[in-house]
């Protein structure tokens, strides 16, 4: 008698542990994805400021530094790998382009400009895109961080050696940073 | 919960109704001689069963294609991708599906209408959709396009939009049909038609469902909205705005109420508070919805005011400065033009080395040393072979180039500025107001609309028949246009085309259209 009560304990013990183990694989995956996501507009981003650029170049002659400012951030932000560089590259990345619109708006000509209002759209959509991405990424990373350390999932995030994710999180340039103003002034 | 409720309560009342027809006509059954039938364990059974396959028949169908029957009943179309202000709706639609995950597909549709409103529609198929009218998409900026798209996605992924669309999708027809018969007996005094009966006490139903509806989920989906925007002036400020404009009662239909970012009816249960408004209203004052975001980033309303009052000072104000033309020297050796750039750039024979002569200045250069022309051959490059259309103008047989104007595409005449403009454009360039309305065009307007406003007068009282004149040829299919007037309120002429659903407008005559509505001006007659 004793020892089917003891089996039983055992087999619910192990079911709870393949189910805790399963609940975590899932969050580590979508952590993984929601990265991948940052990555993708990360990229859109990337690829849409060689066309800024080249719209803007004819008419900014005595602008060559900001655009070149521009290019070198876009370049390092490509190249680089690994979180912590990968976050500063594109902070610099953001900062030097909201130089650029800045510069644009002395510009009469390329603010009535289509393509440019066009471009410059699509520029403000990519930079909520990758707020929003980042907003869920983290919001995911939270999530396993409480799975991983609570009681009693802990013992088998332990066990299997789960590692808390790290969050992509804004420095303080970035705090300055002012997409609002970019959005608002499409009026 | 309420999802089941509502359930109940729909077949409750279609097993009402069937039991009443059958015990109100029994003649059928004394015939065949079965007098008792009320006592009959299986007869019961058997209607029961008969009226529950029905309801949920109807139940099934009515619910399941919610957002296209709805998205129809209003008119909504899919954004036009060709349009600049359409595409950043399309835009912030997907920005909202990253910040969500994707787990959850919106559509999006326009309404063309120049209320201001948002409405988010779900339905059992698992569909979803939000449309926002033309006025509201073309008044508000950015930032507080996001807020209110992002309250509404929020309405659909708490699935609070799936149990209001339900109950709209089987009660709104009733009150939709209701409404038309109360019409009809205003009119005829028929008396009471059966059908009313039963319709009203559906309507009464539907009503009633509004007290399960909570005011509380509007409180919440403007908080989520500000969670994922961060914005909460950007929130208050598009209710603001919302708020005083027309809000599109009577064009949105009654039933829709509670799917919609604001109720289209004003009304004063809405804006007071107490035990019973917030049990029987679907919406939460505005005033305290706006309170609230304010708080988050400590601002007054007063302040809220006066920042949007002055902000639309600016945008109202002329900034004078005409487009520059250019005058072109052709390839048989001839000066053509003048051109506007967006013409000008329409031009097939136009190349880097061809000599140009700005209007202003008289002096003659090369179109690539001219920055503004320059950009030309890179846009060329751009949208290789769409330049010039194949519409040609009704007036002057010259070929129409395709413009922006209002951020939509139009086609114009470069030679007597005529415009050819498709129908469904129509509303959302009377909705946009980037195209200031000048002083020239305003006097204009009230000439030509208190012109034809005497000329009006003149045949009613002479009694003469109006005539239908066709003067021009539709530059599509080539048949006679119609000339009319816009409507009998905005007395501008246009050409219409019944065939291809186009309008032409001859030169300033669009303008002059938007600048009557936007500034309200009414004909005068002394």
């Amino acid at each position: 008698m004793e020892i089917w009560i003891l089996v039983a304990v055992i087999a619910l013990f192990l079911l709870w542990a393949i189910f805790t183990y399963n609940q975590l694989i899932a969050l580590k995956n979508e952590v993984k994805n929601a990265w991948k996501q940052i990555d993708v507009q990360l990229k859109r981003r990337h690829d849409l400021i060689p066309n800024l650029v080249s719209v803007v170049k004819g008419y900014m002659e005595f602008e060559r530094e900001t655009l070149e400012k521009v290019t070198s951030a876009r370049a390092r932000a490509v190249s680089t790998a690994g979180l912590r560089e990968k976050v500063t590259a594109e902070n610099l990345l953001s900062q030097a382009l909201s130089g650029l619109f800045a510069v644009i708006e002395n510009y009469p000509v390329l603010k009535s400009n289509e393509n440019v209002l066009q471009l410059q759209e699509e520029l403000a959509s990519t930079e909520n895109r990758i707020a929003f991405a980042r907003q869920l990424y983290n919001d995911l990373v939270a999530n396993f961080a409480i799975r991983i350390e609570s009681f009693p999932s802990n013992i088998i995030a332990s066990i299997f050696s789960f590692r808390k994710a790290e969050y992509y999180s804004i420095g303080e340039i970035d705090r300055s940073l002012p997409v609002a103003d970019l959005s608002t002034r499409t009026k | 919960m309420l999802f089941l409720l509502l359930l109940l309560m729909y077949f409750s009342v279609v097993i009402s109704i069937f039991l009443g027809v059958l015990f109100f006509f029994p003649f059928y059954f004394m015939k065949t001689g079965s007098l008792v039938f009320w006592n009959d364990p299986l007869y019961i059974i058997l209607i029961t069963g008969f009226s529950l396959l029905l309801a949920g028949i109807h139940f099934w169908f009515s619910a399941s294609g919610a957002v296209q029957s709805v998205m129809k009943s209003l008119g909504a179309i899919p954004p036009d991708p060709e349009d600049g202000i359409h595409r950043r709706l399309k835009n912030i639609i997907d920005e909202i599906h990253v910040v969500t995950g994707q787990t959850r597909k919106i559509g999006c549709f326009v309404i063309p209408s120049l209320s201001m409103n948002a409405i988010a529609v779900a339905d059992l198929k698992g569909n979803a959709a939000i449309a926002i009218t033309e006025g509201l998409l073309s008044r508000l900026t950015r930032s507080q396009t996001e807020a209110v798209l992002a309250h509404e996605a929020y309405h659909i992924l708490s699935r609070d939009c799936m149990e209001a669309t339900i109950a709209t999708s089987l009660f709104g027809m009733y009150a939709a049909m209701l409404e038309k018969l109360q019409n009809l007996g205003e009119e005829e005094r028929s008396g009471l038609h059966p059908a009313f009966f039963l319709f009203w006490i559906l309507l009464k139903l539907s009503q009633m469902l509004s007290m399960l509806i909570s005011r509380e989920r509007e409180y919440r989906a403007d908080a989520a909205s500000v969670r994922m925007t961060r914005n909460p002036v950007a929130m208050a400020e598009a209710l603001h705005l919302i708020s005083r404009n027309w809000r599109g009662s009577g064009m949105i239909g009654s039933g829709l109420e509670m799917l919609c970012i604001i109720n289209p009816q004003e009304n004063e249960l809405d804006e007071s508070e107490g035990f019973w408004s917030t049990l029987m209203s679907t919406h939460p004052p505005i005033r305290k919805r706006i309170d609230i975001l304010l708080k988050m980033v400590r601002v007054s309303i007063a302040e809220l005011d006066r920042k949007l009052n002055s902000g639309t000072q600016t945008v109202n104000a002329p900034s004078g400065a005409a487009e520059p033309l250019y005058h072109v020297f052709d390839l048989k050796h001839k000066w053509q033009g003048p051109y506007a750039l967006a013409e000008l750039a329409a031009l097939p024979w136009l190349l880097p080395l061809t000599w140009i002569r700005s209007g202003n200045d008289k002096s003659v250069e090369r179109a690539s040393e001219n920055p503004l022309i320059n950009a030309i051959f890179t846009n060329r490059l751009n949208t290789a072979g769409k330049e010039v259309s194949e519409f040609r103008c009704p007036s002057c047989k010259q070929s129409l180039s395709e413009i922006p104007y209002e951020k939509t595409k139009v086609y114009q005449c470069g030679f007597c500025r005529g415009v050819l403009v498709d129908n469904t454009k129509i509303p959302r360039i009377i909705a946009r107001r980037e195209k200031e309305c000048t002083e020239r065009i305003k006097s204009l307007a009230k000439a030509v609309t208190t012109d034809n406003q005497r000329k009006i007068a003149v045949k009613k009282l002479k009694k003469t028949e109006a005539q239908l004149k066709t003067l021009t040829s539709c530059p599509k299919c080539h048949n006679p246009m119609l000339r009319t007037f816009y409507s009998l309120a905005y007395l501008i002429e246009i050409d219409r085309c019944g065939f291809c659903n186009i309008t032409w407008f001859d030169a300033d005559e669009l303008e002059m259209l938007q600048c009557i509505i936007e500034n309200r001006m009414t004909a005068t007659l002394d």
